[in-house]
């Protein structure tokens, strides 16, 4: 699915903690960020959605401020409503948990 | 009993593991004048080939595999005891090992063990066996089928080795190789010079017997 | 005038031509080889027919609708680039290259020394590098090595090697020490699980679990159960080895299932009843056969499995798998046209 560039990361996490099957995955990725299939899976439409609400990008020009990494993760997760392991051991490393 | 009935008690007796049935064909065969080298390849043997068939498909398991070579090869010492010492040597000899830097031998073993069933003779030299200690047991027992086994591509090369130095110690025309594991060819097989790849143990047994027909 | 011949490949990645006629008859052959050794059914006409235009469809390089796009993982990925294009990059640099560069939607963190028995021993380091890298990227990153029982035998392991005692004939003791070597493969796994989870990993993968027969795939399971009890929110991965488990021990079960011999329409259904949360299904490639053959094949024994399946279903699309050409460099021709044969006709969850 291209990753960070679409959604395809976002839906393999619901592969991953919901053993969701790809049809599935797909359709509750679009629910939840409100958007239709077609607009999860373009390059184009996504690359400006994750940059606007912190989502992680591919690419750090000219967007060198936007998220990426542990606190895109935490955006993903907020928004997807799914726990992610990394981010639940950062809080707990870090403190805040 | 009829010949092909005698074939076919032998054949069962191999399938089905059962000690009793293979003594009896061999008795029927005897009876019925039937030549042993013909009711070791065309009966026991069939057997033993069609368990390998089957094996290569998932549909019976190794240690029933060895079992039923157990069988192969009481029939094949009786035979060989009936035919006396001058004939064992015409079923051939092996050579066979995972080449160096490779601790795969799973596959390895398992044709090692369906080859050593067929009545041939076979010197295994285990895992990581260098090129060298291939072509030193080639010197030392005659052997006439060298087989190699590499399961990594970085470990292939070494069958690549094994043809070269067979070359250079002058032995590369009294053998046959025969190369297998999962990343092996055919492809690979005539790159090197290699006499024959084989899938799986049945393709092993199959070009022997037939290089030892011939 | 000669009849018109379509390029294609072989299982080993030589060029064939071959008429119109030759292809479906390669392809129903592939077909009725799964469906003999399976016991599964055919794939339909119509199936068979898109198998023959995908085959066939000119271009180097063909694709699906971006809607239909899958999701990728994959098996030693942060390695591929130090160890086979012998580029010395750091695992979390080629991780942010999976991710930024390649477009993956996820990637494994593995050793080059590819076992769970390895990485046991160095199981907090390998964990802190997954901890880098987990910082640095977005995409699902998690810890893959393979069971590989193999390396528990003598005189790299404790227990005596199998492989040498089936042919002397000594059962008994082959049996009993695959049996001990799955309890310390269990082990292993669930030491390097515990340091993996800890950092935060994402999931954790069992590559090629059954590569060393039924006990290897039994190891796979029982890790897989006790990791989704202890740590439920890492999920595993269960990649299969060869395209069916090999009877090695012969009686091992798992759920009252005989394990060996089981195909991958049969293998998920363990590995789901294990907790696994996604099933990397493999079958052979046939080096001696063509691609419409293995193809066709492929695609009949995928179809039962994601029909059989509950969990997401990857197939293993990698060298000599899936009916992708045995060699380094596979062609994109070949590549893209079993996914996309994989994704229209078996709708795999991804690659």
């Amino acid at each position: 699915m291209g990753g960070v560039r679409t959604t395809g990361d976002m839906v393999m996490r619901l592969q991953l903690s919901k053993k969701m099957r790809i049809d599935e995955a797909k359709r509750y990725v679009a629910d939840k960020l409100g958007l239709t299939l077609e607009e999860i899976c373009d390059v184009v439409t996504m690359s400006e959605v994750r940059e606007e609400r912190g989502f992680g990008l591919g690419h750090q020009e000219p967007c060198t401020e936007s998220t990426m990494g542990m606190e895109a993760k935490f955006r993903i997760a907020e928004a997807l409503d799914i726990r992610i392991n990394s981010v639940e051991r950062f809080k707990e490393h870090a403190g805040i948990k | 009993m009829t010949r092909e009935e005698a074939l076919k008690l032998a054949f069962d007796s191999v399938v089905e593991c059962d000690e009793d049935m293979a003594r009896k064909a061999l008795a029927a065969g005897d009876e019925l004048g039937i030549a042993p080298l013909e009711l070791l390849t065309e009966g026991f043997g069939a057997g033993i080939k069609h368990l390998g068939d089957l094996f290569g498909r998932g549909e019976i398991f190794l240690p029933e595999l060895i079992f039923s070579t157990e069988i192969m090869q009481l029939a094949a010492s009786a035979i060989e005891e009936k035919l006396g010492s001058a004939n064992t040597s015409a079923k051939g000899k092996m050579v066979i090992g995972t080449v160096e830097g490779d601790v795969h031998d799973i596959g390895k073993g398992i044709v090692a063990a369906l080859v050593k069933s067929n009545g041939i003779e076979v010197y295994d030299l285990g895992r990581e066996v260098p090129a060298d200690v291939f072509i030193e047991k080639v010197k030392e027992t005659g052997a006439g089928f060298v087989g190699s086994s590499a399961l990594l591509t970085s470990t292939m090369t070494v069958q690549k080795e094994i043809e070269k130095k067979l070359q250079e110690a002058g032995l590369r025309d009294q053998v046959k190789t025969l190369i297998g594991g999962a990343p092996v060819t055919k492809r690979w097989a005539d790159r090197i010079g290699a006499d024959c790849y084989c899938e799986d143990a049945s393709d092993t047994v199959d070009y022997i017997l037939a290089q030892l027909g011939n | 005038m000669s009849e018109k011949k379509y390029f294609t490949r072989m299982g080993d990645g030589s060029i064939v031509y071959m008429t119109a006629e030759e292809i479906w008859e390669d392809m129903r052959a592939g077909m009725d080889d799964a469906v003999d050794r399976g016991k599964i059914p055919p794939l339909s006409e119509e199936e068979l027919q898109k198998i023959f235009d995908i085959v066939t469809m000119p271009g180097g390089v063909v694709g699906v609708n971006p809607i239909d796009a899958v999701v990728t993982t994959s098996d030693s990925g942060s390695d591929k680039i130090p160890t086979k294009c012998g580029i010395p990059i750091s695992r979390d640099t080629t991780a942010m290259i999976h991710e930024r560069v390649l477009g993956c939607d996820s990637v494994d963190i593995g050793n080059p020394d590819y076992n769970y028995k390895t990485a046991k021993g160095i199981a907090k380091r390998e964990a802190g590098i997954l901890k880098l890298a987990l910082d640095k990227t977005t995409l699902p990153l998690y810890y893959g090595a393979m069971p590989n029982l193999g390396f528990y035998t003598k005189p790299d392991g404790p227990v005596d090697n199998w492989a040498e005692l089936l042919p002397q004939g000594k059962i008994k003791e082959a049996l009993a020490a695959q049996e001990e070597a799955v309890e310390h493969s269990v082990n292993d796994i669930l030491f390097v699980a515990k340091q993996t989870y800890e950092v935060g990993a994402d999931a954790i993968e069992l590559d090629t679990s059954g590569a060393a027969g039924d006990a290897d795939f039994l190891a796979a399971l029982k890790a897989c159960e006790k990791i989704t009890q202890k740590y439920p929110e890492m999920p595993v991965i269960i990649g299969m080895a060869g395209e069916f488990v090999l009877g090695m021990h012969g009686k091992l079960e798992y759920d009252g299932q005989r394990l060996a011999g089981l195909y991958p329409h049969k293998q998920v259904k363990l590995a789901e009843k294990a907790g696994a949360s996604i099933f990397g299904a493999v079958v052979n490639t046939n080096c001696s056969e063509t691609f419409p053959w293995n193809i066709a094949r492929v695609c009949t024994f995928m179809k039962a499995t994601v029909e059989a399946s509950n969990i997401p279903v990857h197939a293993d699309v990698g060298m000599g798998v899936c009916a992708i050409p045995m060699c380094e460099n596979v062609p994109a021709d070949v590549v893209t046209r079993a996914d996309k044969c994989l994704i229209e006709i078996c709708r795999l969850d991804g690659l």
